[in-house]
């Protein structure tokens, strides 16, 4: 009857591994007795104590309302950025409009394919960073910080969509001597739509928080105003800001969910 | 041939049940005694699962009663006694895919054991000797570290047969178990099964559809109609016009 | 036709029978040109500095600048002993990604079984409780919460309290996947087949007990998948947190960036993309093994 092997499965020796890891990322923070702020205890208790309640003056909440709608808008015309890039791109990096002419398809998918993981390894935050050190502080620098990663995810999930669109409609549309382009939009587009809008509409909801994050860099909106918020200490103020943030990303959330509800069905 | 309710394991008694407005089981009335291999047959929706379930304990008839072995067990005690009084396997062995297949059978000692032990033995398994004998008995020792969706469907089913002889429950119920099974494996399945009780003196009642099937393993026979008991005949009594009776034919 | 009516006619078609998507996408479609008027419009939205000759002077010299072209100087990408410098700076992001996803696993994994309605409402065989109808509410929003605010504002609230360095930043990823992962999980229990509980329930098992042997089992394999998969998400994000928490690659870069140490910066930037391909990679090899079995 065997014994060790039975004792070392592939499962029992990954969590061992994963245990050992985490146990060295412990070993990396430096514990000593410094970790709590000097003063960090009583500015924990000050923060929890600021949620009730938090400020709900009629001049604050105008800012805040300001200041979430602003976020909104910059999300909406960050996807509107990364779509209108991330879509042709991402057509071209799945290859289909190749498939039947003589150009060699291969190095084209190589090099949009990469272009899109390239978008989309560098954090938005990093991008605006460079961004605004080339071109200064703008809320155009912010949409683009915005637009370039997610172009590159969009565009990933949109390649590999239509590569996995089921043949025999595609093949039935090439017998009627429609080009490539056409078969795009007659086959391909129809049978990927929902689930291109599917994930389009939870980017959206990311895009959200990556709008509120942008702005911590000095393009007006929800991270800003934090920002500001925090270094005065004024902690109901914080939480009166974060609360209209949660409230604004649960809203999307519920409409992107029920959106892939009703497109998934 | 006087019946001494007493000694009878199960008693039914006018077990009715109703799922909203279908009546599922329409007074159902019979009894079974220790090492008899009862069969019940019918189309679906004639009520054998429903009945099966009464006597497992999972559902509770709106009107009548069951007994099994003196107890009640629509006002039953520990889940601990019920567990070693009825066990059921189903058509879907209902085994957990990941699981390796050793734990799946040993899942039949969770009546008893506390939950400090279940949570040890998914380590180091306890009583690994003892279900590593069941499999060999049944011919898949061999499988005894593989995960469980690795098997064939054969194969499951003697994990499922393991994991009820580990349970050993004093009845059995059997919910069409071999249904999935092409013929040869249904034929072997059931010899299993059948030789497993009678070795052990216990009780089967097991629901299947096939008459052939019927008449070579099983010493009774229940015939079930739109929740209706028709018949209750030891199998030597049983035609193929009873059968008839059960699935329309000819009406 | 043009292809222009070519797309609308094909979108028509596909949408024609589903009318919340069609309607939202018009309040999409307004929201569009709203958040355009409202950007573009006042005038100061940079937009026309796109297309300044300046501007594109400026991108240039600065990319110069990163590749160390415009200066003499040996850039710090081809020093040796910047790279042991900064190696170590890596080793702390990496540290901080690991221990970020252990704390949203460990959270995760308390918590997740709750979060489940089947769970805690008894749908697979259990009682009821309030408890348990309470513990679903009490951790989906906390869920909720962890999730709705992003790691960098939890990571400027926690470094009003903690020393800065790699924990606040830690915790602050850690939270925040710990809501994403908790609730993917949640889900896929939901939606488990309860055959094998009721299966054992019947021979005889306790709640917990069920708990152990039939939905961890299959809980498990999605439950490491999700964490695997937010790992890569969150070595990106690392770099980042470390701007505020003072940890890592982030601080480094905000410094170098400051005092123009162009290469510098490029060099940061070359292990933070060696750092996001070697998690990539690693993460889908193990994805590949948790799959597979």
């Amino acid at each position: 009857m065997k014994f060790w092997p039975v004792i070392l499965t592939r499962h029992r020796i990954l969590l061992l591994l994963l245990v050992l890891v985490f146990a060295w990322s412990l070993f990396s923070v430096n514990w000593s007795g410094s970790i709590i702020h000097t003063g960090g205890r009583s500015s924990f208790l000050k923060l929890w104590l600021s949620l009730f309640p938090p400020d709900l003056s009629p001049g604050f909440l105008l800012i805040a309302s300001k200041a979430t709608w602003t976020t909104f808008t910059f999300a909406v015309m960050g996807i509107v950025l990364a779509i209108t890039l991330g879509l042709p791109m991402g057509v071209i990096a799945s290859g289909i409009l190749f498939e039947r002419s003589s150009v060699n398809r291969v190095p084209i998918i190589i090099v949009f394919r990469g272009l899109l993981a390239g978008m989309r390894a560098v954090h938005e935050l990093v991008w605006a960073v460079v961004l605004v050190v080339a071109i200064g502080l703008s809320p155009v620098a912010g949409i683009i910080a915005l637009g370039i990663p997610y172009a590159g995810i969009l565009g990933r999930i949109y390649a590999e969509l239509l590569q996995s669109t089921p043949r025999a409609p595609i093949d039935a549309l090439s017998q009627t001597g429609a080009s490539q382009l056409k078969i795009l939009f007659y086959g391909y587009i129809p049978a990927v739509l929902p689930d291109m809008l599917s994930y389009t509409f939870y980017r959206f909801e990311c895009s959200i928080r990556a709008a509120a994050i942008l702005s911590f860099i000095g393009i007006q909106g929800l991270g800003y105003q934090i920002q500001l918020s925090l270094h005065d200490l004024l902690f109901d103020q914080v939480w009166t800001l974060l609360l209209f943030l949660i409230l604004l990303i649960v809203l999307v959330d519920l409409w992107s969910t029920r959106i892939r509800r009703s497109l998934l069905a | 041939m006087i019946i001494d309710e007493n000694k009878s394991l199960i008693v039914a008694r006018n077990v009715t049940k109703y799922y909203g407005p279908f009546k599922a089981l329409d007074s159902v009335t019979f009894t079974a005694e220790p090492g008899e291999l009862v069969a019940v047959a019918g189309p679906s929706g004639s009520g054998k699962t429903s009945l099966l379930h009464s006597l497992a304990g999972i559902i509770h008839p709106d009107y009548g009663e069951v007994l099994v072995d003196g107890n009640d067990l629509a006002e039953f005690q520990s889940r601990k006694e019920r567990c070693s009084l009825v066990g059921i396997i189903h058509q879907q062995y209902d085994l957990v895919p990941q699981l390796p297949v050793i734990h799946n059978v040993l899942a039949g000692h969770l009546g008893r054991w506390g939950l400090f032990t279940s949570l040890l033995s998914l380590v180091w398994a306890r009583d690994r000797r003892q279900a590593y004998d069941i499999l060999l008995q049944l011919g898949i020792a061999d499988k005894i570290d593989d995960k469980t969706s690795k098997l064939s469907g054969g194969e499951q089913q003697r994990v499922a047969i393991a994991r009820m002889m580990i349970q050993s429950p004093q009845l059995v119920l059997a919910d069409e178990p071999v249904a999935s099974l092409d013929p040869s494996r249904a034929e072997e399945g059931l010899r299993l099964i059948t030789d497993l009780i009678t070795d052990s003196n216990k009780t089967l009642v097991i629901t299947l559809h096939s008459p052939h099937l019927i008449r070579e393993y099983c010493s009774r026979v229940i015939g079930l109609r739109e929740g209706k008991l028709i018949f209750d005949l030891p199998t030597s009594e049983v035609y193929d016009h009873h059968f008839d009776q059960l699935y329309d034919i000819g009406h | 036709m043009s292809k222009f009516a070519l797309i609308v006619i094909a979108t028509n078609n596909t949408l024609r029978h589903m009318s919340f998507t069609k309607g939202s996408l018009f309040l999409f479609g307004i929201f569009i040109i709203v958040s355009w008027g409202f950007i573009f419009l006042p005038g100061d939205s940079g937009f026309v500095e796109l297309f300044r000759l300046e501007t594109w002077t400026n991108i240039k010299i600065f990319i110069l600048r990163l590749t160390g072209t415009e200066s003499d100087l040996t850039p710090a990408f081809f020093q040796v002993d910047r790279w042991i410098a900064t190696s170590k700076l890596a080793y702390q992001t990496l540290a901080m990604s690991i221990l970020a996803m252990a704390i949203a696993g460990i959270g995760a994994f308390l918590t997740m079984v709750w979060a489940a309605r089947n769970v805690s409402n008894g749908d697979l065989g259990g009682v009821p409780s309030i408890f348990g109808n309470v513990m679903y509410y009490l951790i989906r929003a906390n869920y909720v919460v962890s999730r709705a605010v992003p790691e960098l504002v939890w990571a400027m609230i926690i470094v009003f309290f903690l020393s800065p360095g790699i924990l606040p930043g830690a915790l602050a990823l850690g939270l925040h996947n710990l809501g994403i992962v908790g609730r993917l999980t949640a889900e896929v229990i939901e939606n488990l087949d309860p055959a094998s509980s009721v299966s054992l329930r019947s021979a005889g098992a306790s709640n917990s007990q069920i708990l152990m042997y039939g939905i961890m089992p299959q809980a498990m394999p999605h439950f490491i998948t999700y964490l695997l998969y937010r790992w890569e998400v969150v070595i990106r994000t690392t770099v980042v947190v470390g701007f505020v928490s003072a940890g890592g690659l982030g601080r480094e870069f905000i410094l170098r960036l400051n005092w123009f140490h162009y290469t510098d910066v490029t060099l940061i930037l070359i292990w933070y993309l060696l750092m996001v391909i070697g998690v990539d990679l690693l993460s889908s090899w193990l994805r590949k093994i948790v799959d597979a079995d």
